[in-house]
């Protein structure tokens, strides 16, 4: 008898006979990456950026390094987060330093339960997209597929040097043979959870979270 | 209106006078298609090269689909060596079957289900369910039409014809929340008790909308996060993906996430995007993907090169909402799991024509759909090829029987036109005819295209003649 796969790929095949076909021919390759390769002022980076996550009910603001910790510590302190979900990335480590004692933070490995209690949840990101407001996780260098997507709550900070200007800039850094293993796991977030399923009538925070904001690190 | 699980593609007729007098239903969907039909307009007034785009992916997907037993393999092979199961389904039957079988191995009993299309297609719920381990939707609209045990109407909005008083009634006597018609309250109540449903789950169910050959990637897009939850909580996560979703290359997913989420909602971007690549051994993610991969009538349509492009399709809602046939009449009157445009010429080569041969005729052949969708498919040429293989007939599938009046109607027709004497002759009829002050309107059965529409008038005198020169 012969299997599934066989036979699946027999149907296919139709009337060719001679087994696996060779190599396909050369696809034309997208012309987009061509123009899209400009560079593009940061000023100009980051006010796109911002523009896209304010379409999406989402936002940003440019912090240097020196004031994060501060200015985290400021932000989570006006939410009255009190537990928050945290990746393994240094960033959110130092991030996280100057945190009041009454806010408990967990880490990735938690307990499920717990995670799916937090309130806030805080990670990195490896690339942000101004083109369309979307942040860029990849497993490989970071866990936080739980922490960006069970609390109410989500801020995510990114290294100024990451920001980028179109998808395809991600998609060419992504998969360059010469980069760290392919992440097994990457999300694109752009803004918070929505639906329009009731009437057509916008809901944020349907599963994931219902506040999205990003710092902007200034790294240099 | 006709109950969805009674109804079927060939009563598309009935169907379809049902749901013009359901007047919640045309409400529903006028606005929806207007906001999206709007949405899509606005989303790619953006991008400027728009018709290059299409045109590069209707170029990638005919490329993969011509050669699609290469691309399987690879995606297989490379989707193995991530770590993924890969599972071959010849049919519906067999793939239920596949994910019944990993679900009683496990031992899981608590399953979530993002929304699927293909699942949909073959029936996955129902299957499971006769196993005691039917999943619990968590799309919001999915799972409102799963707790009102209905159809989606809608390939994007499941429930678009529902209202939110008919919701929030639902919601009060399968979940006994206080009474409310507040979407954002109902929405509330479906993130508190759909948690608990992702916490306990021990099984998640997701479609597929891009495999990348060349990677052994999944692509799923979303807006609300449950198909994150869905593919990241339970211990096991089952892929069940239609044969034809296969790209060649991770780059060529670029491509398909500028048109996909403008196409179907106007978005830039959908919320989400996860691009799962086998297992994460020590990651967050599941500790097993399976993927099964579909066929149930697809590898026939991808050798037949004339209707091939049908396979093409990203399933992005574009033709539906753009359909002035879908407009009017919505998802239910198709009486099949893909509906509008695409549904009528996917259904009948899915299920066979003469299980659905009544579909590729309800359409006015507009071309609204060719003009929206994103791999720019030729819908209207696929179903007229298909009403050609409706009436002559093809190898082992004996000819559909037109009406008697239609079947004179065309005979007259062809006869007439078979040569230029013949039609010469007969638009001479017609210019006499029109002079017979009765005869401007049509006589039953006729009558019904005049009762809402004036008879075209014949010129005084044909193009042919004038053309000739000289005057009368």
């Amino acid at each position: 008898m012969t299997s599934a796969r066989d036979e699946i790929l027999q149907r296919l095949r139709g009337g060719r006979s001679t087994g696996p076909c060779s190599a396909p021919p050369p696809l034309p390759t997208p012309r987009l990456r061509a123009h899209l390769s400009q560079p593009i002022a940061r000023e100009q980076l980051v006010a796109t950026f911002r523009g896209q996550l304010a379409q999406v009910g989402a936002r940003a603001e440019v912090v240097a390094r020196a004031d994060l910790a501060a200015r985290v510590a400021a932000l989570l302190t006006d939410a009255e987060a009190h537990n928050i979900a945290c990746s393994d990335a240094p960033l959110v480590r130092d991030a996280l330093a100057s945190l009041p004692a009454s806010i408990e933070t967990l880490p990735p490995d938690a307990a499920r339960e717990r995670l799916l209690a937090c309130d806030t949840g805080i990670s990195s990101a490896q690339w942000a997209v101004a083109e369309t407001g979307t942040l860029v996780l990849a497993s490989a260098h970071e866990r936080h597929r739980l922490c960006s997507l069970l609390p109410d709550r989500y801020l995510a900070l990114v290294p100024m040097s990451r920001l980028v200007g179109h998808l395809g800039d991600v998609f060419s850094r992504l998969h360059e043979p010469s980069a760290s293993p392919t992440s097994r796991a990457i999300t694109f977030v752009t803004g918070p959870s929505r639906t329009a399923d009731i009437e057509l009538q916008l809901v944020v925070g349907v599963h994931g979270p219902k506040d999205v904001a990003v710092l902007l690190v200034d790294d240099l | 209106m006709t109950p969805p699980d009674e109804a079927h593609p060939n009563a598309f007729a009935q169907q379809a006078r049902d749901a013009l007098q359901d007047e919640v239903l045309t409400g529903a969907l006028r606005r929806a298609t207007d906001l999206f039909g709007e949405r899509r307009r606005a989303a790619i007034a953006t991008v400027p090269d728009w018709q290059e785009l299409r045109e590069h992916a209707r170029k990638v997907k005919a490329h993969t689909l011509a050669q699609l037993d290469h691309y399987l393999e690879r995606f297989a092979a490379n989707a193995t060596a991530a770590g993924a199961t890969v599972h071959w389904a010849r049919d519906g039957d067999e793939a239920c079957a596949i994910v019944t079988r990993i679900a009683a191995e496990r031992s899981a009993s608590r399953l979530v289900k993002s929304k699927s299309m293909a699942t949909e297609e073959i029936g996955l719920n129902e299957a499971l369910a006769a196993r005691a381990r039917e999943p619990v939707e968590t799309d919001l609209g999915e799972w409102i039409i799963q707790l009102a045990g209905e159809t989606p109407s809608h390939i994007i909005v499941p429930a678009i014809h529902k209202t939110r008083q008919q919701i929030g009634r639902l919601f009060v006597d399968k979940l006994g929340i206080p009474p409310t018609d507040d979407p954002d309250a109902l929405a509330a109540a479906a993130r508190t008790r759909l948690r608990a449903h992702f916490a306990a789950a021990d099984l998640g169910i997701s479609g597929v909308n891009f495999g990348v050959a060349e990677t052994g990637t999944i692509l799923i897009l979303e807006n609300e996060g449950n198909a994150r939850m869905t593919t990241t909580l339970p211990k096991t996560h089952v892929a069940v993906m239609g044969i034809e979703k296969v790209i060649p290359r991770f780059d060529d997913l670029e491509v398909f996430l500028r048109l996909l989420p403008r196409s179907g909602t106007g978005q830039h971007l959908t919320t989400y995007q996860s691009l799962l690549t086998g297992t994460d051994p020590g990651g967050e993610g599941p500790d097993e993907l399976h993927i099964v991969l579909l066929d149930n009538g697809r590898a026939k349509i991808a050798v037949d090169r004339v209707m091939r492009e049908t396979l093409a399709c990203i399933r992005c809602g574009a033709c539906l909402n753009a359909c002035p046939v879908y407009q009017s009449v919505g998802g239910h009157a198709y009486g099949s799991v893909y509906p509008g445009p695409i549904g009528a010429i996917l259904t009948p080569q899915l299920q066979g024509l003469e299980q659905a041969a009544a579909l590729p005729f309800a359409s006015t052949l507009c071309g609204a759909c060719k003009d929206v969708c994103p791999v720019a498919i030729d819908i209207p040429s696929l179903l007229l090829e298909l009403r050609r293989r409706a009436v002559d007939g093809t190898p082992g599938q004996r000819p559909v029987r037109l009406r008697r009046s239609e079947r004179i109607a065309f005979g007259l027709w062809s006869w007439f036109a078979r040569g230029p004497r013949r039609f010469r002759f007969a638009a001479r009829l017609a210019r006499i005819a029109q002079r017979v002050p009765l005869l401007s309107r049509l006589l039953p059965p006729l009558s019904a295209w005049t009762r809402t529409r004036e008879l075209p008038t014949a010129e005084g005198r044909a193009f042919r003649d004038r053309r000739r020169g000289g005057n009368r």
